[in-house]
């Protein structure tokens, strides 16, 4: 009778313990699970985020062509405004465009004929792990070079958000 | 003896039994039960919180794309009620009763307070004053229903061909309207002043939930008042006057946001956020200290041009115009750069935003003939 009942103890114990390990396999499985599909989620945001700022950077008033009341030139930047456009980003960074472009580094280079790099915005994330970025091709606009005629160049914008 | 007595131990170790695994059962299906509901709870707000998400990235991407208009299939949504709302400058949207919201402080967005739609409109039009400060997006849907009365032709004429595909109508008369339907919002538009609130709520409206009736009148070249049904009559929402700050001509934006806004309150909070911009682009025209009249900016440029060049025969002309005339580029940029900052402040100031504009607009003209424009 004690024989008996030290058996079904130890079978009791042995069901509690492969009971137990399961439900660890299982939380080891689902806790995987939940940090592969995070970090595609992450993934998935910020490459919305880059599309997001890119498009953002391309229609900005404070950059785009303009000839009075005709619609403004799409993929052009105004050279005139650029040139001095990071003074302005800066002083209103903390107050305006760091809602616009959150953690982000936007810059433009110029490709042709000139190969001169103008920095517009910078905002790295403390501990950034990594940087997407997107390039988007455009023409630089400078009134103050052509002869009558506005000179345009060309380059492309460099937009990288951090995570 | 013996046997009778263990078969009642046996009775008692069986029943206890019965009992231990019925409590253990109903512990083991609550522990379950309870991890359903939970993961129904936390299904719901992702959900909610996805659909926010992907929102706010369709209307920043019809925001920034101007002149365009998007109608947005909700599909599945269709049965969800979005609500936008706009206050002290910063507007948020969601779905009511669920938690997940997006909050916006840059971006106008004009749209009724709630939408419950199988079609969401988005239509993004650019604000100038009078060069480009930003796009204003407007959102409607199709159970948005607008009703045109009043007498300005142009102006009916313009609008109705430019919200082609909106729900909208135009009325000789107000009784005319027959508009049906339990999720239809319904707005009229008076765009001379003569039918609203003088004539009542309309028959076919009478039955219509208060908050689903409203109306926008145009009581000036540049001014409004928002109406709201209550009852079987008009209830004016703003206290003074709205003021539309625009150089006018087609397609004028803050008109356009108005006769798509809510209401009063949120009309002027998304204005505001239209005002800080033009401050912030200001600068980027006329630099920071524009204001008391020192020049930076692209202004800076094109002066240091000019100045370089005395040679060029029309250096003195162009010059003068930027910094000399009455009505010089410098002037009117610091002037604007002023109002605008006053208008964030206190809405009377900004009034004088539109003299100025139009002022600035003419130079900017004239500088075009044989100058550098300034925009």
């Amino acid at each position: 009778m004690n024989k008996k009942g030290q058996i079904r103890m130890s079978e009791t114990i042995a069901v509690l313990f492969i009971f137990f390990v399961l439900i660890l396999f299982g939380l080891v499985f689902y806790s995987k699970y939940q940090t592969v599909a995070l970090k595609e989620k992450q993934e998935e945001l910020l490459a919305n985020r880059a599309i997001e700022t890119t498009l953002r950077t391309l229609f900005l008033p404070e950059l785009i062509c303009s000839d009075g009341e005709t619609e403004p030139e799409d993929n052009c930047f105004d050279m005139l405004k650029l040139r001095l456009l990071n003074e302005t980003l800066q002083r209103n960074l903390d107050d305006y465009y760091f809602e616009l472009f959150s953690y982000a580094k936007i810059e433009v280079q110029e490709v042709y004929p000139g190969n001169a790099t103008y920095l517009l915005y910078d905002k790295p994330k403390p501990n950034f792990k990594s940087r997407e970025s997107t390039y988007f091709v455009i023409t630089l606009r400078d009134e103050l070079i052509g002869k009558g005629e506005a000179s345009n160049s060309f380059g492309y914008v460099k937009v990288g958000v951090y995570s | 003896m013996n046997r009778y007595r263990k078969s009642k131990k046996a009775q008692i170790e069986l029943t206890f039994n019965w009992i231990y695994i019925l409590i253990a059962g109903a512990v083991i299906m609550l522990f379950f039960v309870g991890i359903v509901v939970k993961q129904k709870t936390v299904s719901e707000e992702k959900l909610s919180g996805e659909v926010v998400r992907i929102l706010e990235s369709i209307l920043a991407g019809a925001g920034v794309s101007e002149k365009t208009k998007n109608p947005i299939y909700m599909g599945g949504l269709a049965d969800y009620t979005f609500y936008f709302e706009c206050e002290n400058e910063v507007s948020n949207f969601g779905i009511k009763g669920k938690p997940a919201k997006a909050e916006n402080s840059i971006d106008p967005v004009f749209a009724p307070k709630e939408i419950k739609t199988t079609k969401m409109l988005l239509w993004s039009l650019p604000y100038k004053l009078p060069f480009k400060v930003m796009d204003f997006l407007i959102v409607s849907s199709s159970n948005n229903k607008y009703y045109l009365v009043g007498n300005d032709a142009d102006f009916v004429e313009e609008f109705m061909n430019l919200t082609d595909g909106f729900n909208r109508e135009y009325l000789f008369n107000l009784d005319e309207i027959s508009a049906k339907g339990e999720s239809l919002q319904v707005r009229v538009i008076d765009v001379d002043g003569t039918n609203v609130p003088a004539k009542g709520i309309p028959e076919a409206l009478i039955n219509f939930d208060d908050d689903k009736v409203s109306a926008i009148v145009f009581t000036g070249k540049s001014q409004v008042d928002f109406y709201q049904k209550k009852g079987s009559s008009w209830s004016k929402l703003n206290k003074n006057p709205v003021r539309i700050i625009s150089i006018g001509g087609e397609r004028d934006a803050a008109k356009y946001a108005a006769i798509f806004s809510g209401d009063d309150q949120t009309y002027q909070c998304n204005m505001k956020k239209a005002f800080k911009r033009l401050t912030i682009l200001t600068e980027v025209y006329g630099g920071e200290g524009i204001g008391q009249l020192e020049i930076g900016g692209k202004l800076k440029e094109i002066v240091d041009y000019y100045q370089e060049r005395p040679e060029l025969s029309l250096s003195n002309d162009c010059l003068n115009q930027l910094t000399v005339y009455d009505n010089n580029v410098m002037n009117l940029l610091g002037d604007l750069k002023s109002t605008a900052s006053a208008c964030e402040l206190d809405e009377d100031s900004c009034v004088e935003l539109m003299n100025i504009a139009n002022d600035l607009k003419k130079v900017n003209n004239d500088l075009r003939l044989n100058c550098i424009k300034l925009y």
